[in-house]
Order: C-alpha cells, then structure tokens, then sequence
C-alpha cells in the first residue's frame, strides 16, 4: 500500500514538478548518450578517459566557482568553464598519447593528478567544501536548470545525427584504426571530433551523478550489454537498456529516500552488472552440467565445400 | 592498378630494411613475393601501402606519386598479423564487412564472396568466437568488399584449410584475371596455384632477382 503511494507520489511530481521533468529528461539523455559513446571508448580501450575527463573538468569548475563566488567576476555558470576544462583536457590526452606513443596509458594518470591538484587548491581557495562542490563530486540531478535541459537536448540531437551519418566510419575507427587509415578515412579528424564529444558529454554527465561517478555512467552498462549482446548493435542497444532501467530506478529510489541520485544510479548499474555475471556463470555450469555438445557447439558451422 | 617503385630504400630509425628496389607492374600482373623471416617483405608492401612513409619521388600509384593518391578504397589488404584490431567487443561478420564496404558493392556479389570464402553461414556470428582460420578468411573477404585494383596480401592463408586456401587462390586468380593486380607475399611458391606473372626474391633487403614469369618459369617451379 505504502508502495503504491510512493510511487503515485513519483508520479506526481514528475507531472507537477518542473524540476522533476529537468531531472527525468536529463537522466533519460545522459542514459542514451553515456553508454553509446561509453561503447566506443570501451572498444578503444580507453575506459580511464572518462575519469581522467571528469576529474579535469573538477579543475575547471572549482576554478569557475573562485572567479564568480570569490572575485566576483560574472562568469555564469561554473558549467562552461567545467566544459572547456574538459575538452582542455581531452586534447591533452590526444597530445600527450601520441608524445608517448608505446605508453599511451601513461597520459591518464598525468591528466588526472594535475586535474586534481587544481581542484584541490582552487577548492580550497574558495573556502573549502560548500554545497556546490558537494553536488559536483556526486550529483545533483534534482537541481538543473532548464537552460541545461536544452542544452542537453540539442547535444544528444547533434550526437545521434552525426553517429548515425558516420556510422561505418566511427565503427571501423575503433575496432580497426590502422585499417580505417588505410581506406582513406581522416582518422585524425573523427578522433579530433570524438574526443571534444567525449569531453562535453562528460562535463554534463556530472550534473547527473557527480565527478566521480560519470565515469560507471559510461563503461558499466556497457560491461555488461558486451556479456550478453551477440553483435555489436545489440550490444550497445541493451547498453542503452540497461542505463536506462539504471537511471530510472536509480531516480525514483533517489526521490523516495533523499540520497543522491548519483549513488543509486550507478549503484543500479552494478546490480544489473553482477545479475548478468552471476546469471551468465549459472547457465554456463548448466550448459556444461547437460554434457549435450550439440546446444555447445551449435553455432559452429560444419566444413563447407570451398566449391 | 600500375605500380611504379624507383630506386626505394626505407629503414626503421637506424637500420635499413629497403636497399635500392625498383620494379613496375602493369594492370593485370601478380607478383609473388619470397624471401627469407625479415628479409624485408611486410615492409615493402606496407611502403606500398603508404603505411610506412616513403620520400616523394619513389613510389607511383597508377602514375600518381603515392603522396598524392587518392582512390585508396580501391586498395585491398590482408595483413601478416591482426594485432591492430580491438577484439572481445561483440561484432559480427557481417556488422565488420557492412563497415569496410564503401563502394556500391551489392549485396549478391557479397553473398557470393562470403560463399566462395566458405564464411557464408558465419555471417551472423560474433568475430570473437571464430577460430584463428575462420577469422583470417573473415579479414580475407574483407579486403575484397570495395572491388579493389590492387591487392596486397602478406602470407594470407596462414592458419586456413588447405580446401579453404585452394578455394582463396581460386579467387584471387579470378580477380587477376579480371585486371587486379596482385602483390602475394608467400613462403610457399610451389603449393600455391596462382597466376603469378613476375616474382621477387628479396634478400636481406635487396631484390636478389626478379623473374617474369612465363608458363614454362610456372611449370619448372611446380
Ligand atoms: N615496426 C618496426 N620497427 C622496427 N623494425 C622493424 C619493424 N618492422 C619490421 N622491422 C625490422 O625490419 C626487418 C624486416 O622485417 P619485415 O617484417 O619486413 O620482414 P618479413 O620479410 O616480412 O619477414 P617474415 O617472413 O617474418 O614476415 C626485420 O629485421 C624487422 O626486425
Ligand atoms: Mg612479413
């Protein structure tokens, strides 16, 4: 019964509550954005780049809350200049990747520990931990503003166009890099154009659960989708479905006990991750268990005549 | 496509891999490749393929300095080694074919290279479950999806069936005989039935002869 209220109450306030409506649309976008692009980066190998972006755009927006709250300088939102922190950082990945060309992990923690840094002496420069840094280390989803709302809404826009419009090229640079070079394909431009993406979509993401947890936003639906999916389309499909079910939950268990959305979220992901593990070890004991080599081995094809 | 290489030498950092080579093929010429591990082959063909850089003035693609050539679609590769693709994310044969083809190849003609490879019931299968052989003809075919002029292949059927290398020769002869050119790097001069119509012995880097071949040269070596 208490349930039922709870949930009529959810209801409600998404249909009365502006700032309810803010926080669906914006999870419901960063639910399709983070792990579609989450996809490519894990393909790439790249998982670390969304933490390294996140603590760097930290950097951008403790330097934005000094400027605009300590010298009063009219700035906006900290949120830009967090955006520009992050494509700053970005492409200093890119530059410092192809510095150390057999080494490329070594620009993460580099871009990291100097995003971190900055935050830490400009955070304490602004008087040390405040509400706002709070909501940026894990989320504030319930408090965005309608402008973000449409800034959220033309990105997600522009990304599935041009993901759509470049599909095979995106596809073939993160699988095959060499490859799409050699057809011809301006891989330096795509991943120039990517990584500036990666950046903004990271700076938004934490609106949703905060620094330090834009990262599982993007890479554990996807973790999970690539146990189960069979083709690479499906994959990032049931990727999109499962940061879906995540953002959902994760939202409405937010409401009801007033924790931040951006624990419960990513905590709901982790439940879909560990279902899939577990379900996927029980039914390959199960498989093994049957001991029939024909539902094993099905999908192998018998030798075809090369005639 | 026509190959023009004038006087090439390439190295890595220090060494020199590439002494002095020089050889022209014509539309329609295939020319294997021999010579011993680290003699210079992979490297050769990847200056070819602009994959290693080479100064102006030593490799023309149909009589377009390689700086400035455009048409590489029309360049089919099988690489020695696949180490440069990200496995375990799930794909499928098709998905990885339909991505490489760029050209208005339809959908028959690739059914009937998918057939011809002996891949055609892969087609929906996840690449990362396939077997070492089942992957390189997956690689094979697509080097094959934008109707190339020119094939680059470097010790293609390592790993695949002797049916399944019988049924890729048969391909490539059929290619050839439709004006491809070909360049096949092999061990195996003897075992493959191609139509080889020039070959090169690079030893040490230098060409050490350079043969066309006629018939007779084919019948001799078999
Ligand atoms: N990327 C590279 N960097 C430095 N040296 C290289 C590189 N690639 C090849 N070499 C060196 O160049 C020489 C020629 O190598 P290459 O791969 O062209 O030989 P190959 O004829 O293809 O041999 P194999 O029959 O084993 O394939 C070798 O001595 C090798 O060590
Ligand atoms: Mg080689």
């Amino acid at each position: 019964m208490e349930e039922v209220l709870i949930a009529t109450s959810f209801l409600r306030a998404i249909i009365e509550r502006s700032f309810m409506q803010h926080a669906l649309i914006t999870g419901v976008l960063i639910g399709v954005l983070a792990p579609l692009v989450g996809s490519f980066v894990v393909i790439k190998r790249l998982s670390l780049i969304a933490d390294t972006l996140s603590h760097f755009s930290l950097a951008g927006l403790s330097i934005g809350l000094f400027f605009i709250n300590i010298l009063g300088l009219p700035l906006g939102d900290p949120l830009y200049i967090g955006m520009v922190f992050a494509v700053i950082g970005a492409l200093l990945i890119e530059a410092l990747r192809s510095y150390y060309k057999n080494y490329k992990e070594i620009s993460m923690p580099i871009v990291i520990s100097l995003g971190t840094a900055l935050s830490a002496l400009f955070i304490s420069l602004s008087g040390g931990f405040n509400t706002s840094i709070f909501n940026y280390l894990f989320g504030s989803i319930l408090t965005v503003s309608r402008q973000f709302v449409y800034i959220i809404i033309v990105l997600t826009s522009v990304i599935l166009v041009l993901v759509a419009a470049f599909y095979k090229q995106i596809v073939i640079i993160s699988f095959d890099e060499s490859y799409a070079k050699l057809l011809g394909i301006r891989v330096g431009l795509f991943q120039f154009f990517s990584t500036v993406i990666l950046a903004l979509i990271v700076s938004l993401s934490i609106e949703t659960v905060g620094v330090l947890l834009v990262s599982s936003l993007m890479i554990i639906p996807v973790a999970a989708a690539m146990k189960v999916g069979k083709s690479f389309k499906s994959t990032v499909l049931i990727a999109i479905l499962f940061s879906e079910i995540s953002v959902l939950m994760g939202l409405w268990l937010s409401f009801i006990f007033s924790i931040p959305s951006g624990a419960t979220i990513v905590l709901f992901n982790i439940i879909i991750l560990l279902s899939v593990v577990i379900s996927r070890k029980i039914i390959g004991t199960w498989l093994i268990k049957e001991k029939n080599p024909e539902t094993m081995r099905s999908s192998l094809p018998h030798k075809k005549d090369a005639t | 496509m026509r190959i023009d290489v004038d006087n090439l030498s390439f190295g890595y950092d220090y060494r020199t891999v590439l002494k002095n080579i020089s050889f022209t093929l014509q539309s329609g010429d295939f020319l294997v490749l021999i010579g011993n591990n680290g003699s210079g082959k992979s490297t050769l063909v990847k200056c070819l393929l602009g994959i290693n850089k080479v100064p102006e003035g030593k490799i023309y693609l149909d009589g377009q300095d390689i700086h400035n050539f455009k048409d590489w679609l029309r360049v089919g590769y099988v690489p020695q080694k696949f180490d440069d693709f990200n496995y375990e994310f799930p794909i499928t044969v098709n998905e990885i074919l339909n991505v490489t083809k760029f050209s208005k190849v339809d959908n028959d003609q690739k059914l009937q290279l998918l057939d011809r490879m002996g891949i055609l019931k892969l087609q929906n299968e996840n690449i990362n479950e396939l077997s070492g052989g089942q992957l390189q003809r997956v690689f094979i075919t697509r080097a094959l999806m934008n109707n190339p002029k020119l094939l680059i292949l470097d010790e293609p059927t390592a790993g695949v069936d002797q049916e399944n290398v019988i049924g890729f020769y048969r391909i490539v002869n059929d290619l050839n005989a439709e004006g491809v050119t070909i360049i096949l790097v092999s061990h195996d001069t003897k075992g493959s039935k191609t139509n080889m119509s020039h070959i090169m012995n690079l030893d040490e880097g230098r060409a050490k002869y350079i043969n066309v071949c006629d018939l007779d040269f084919q019948e001799e070596s078999e």
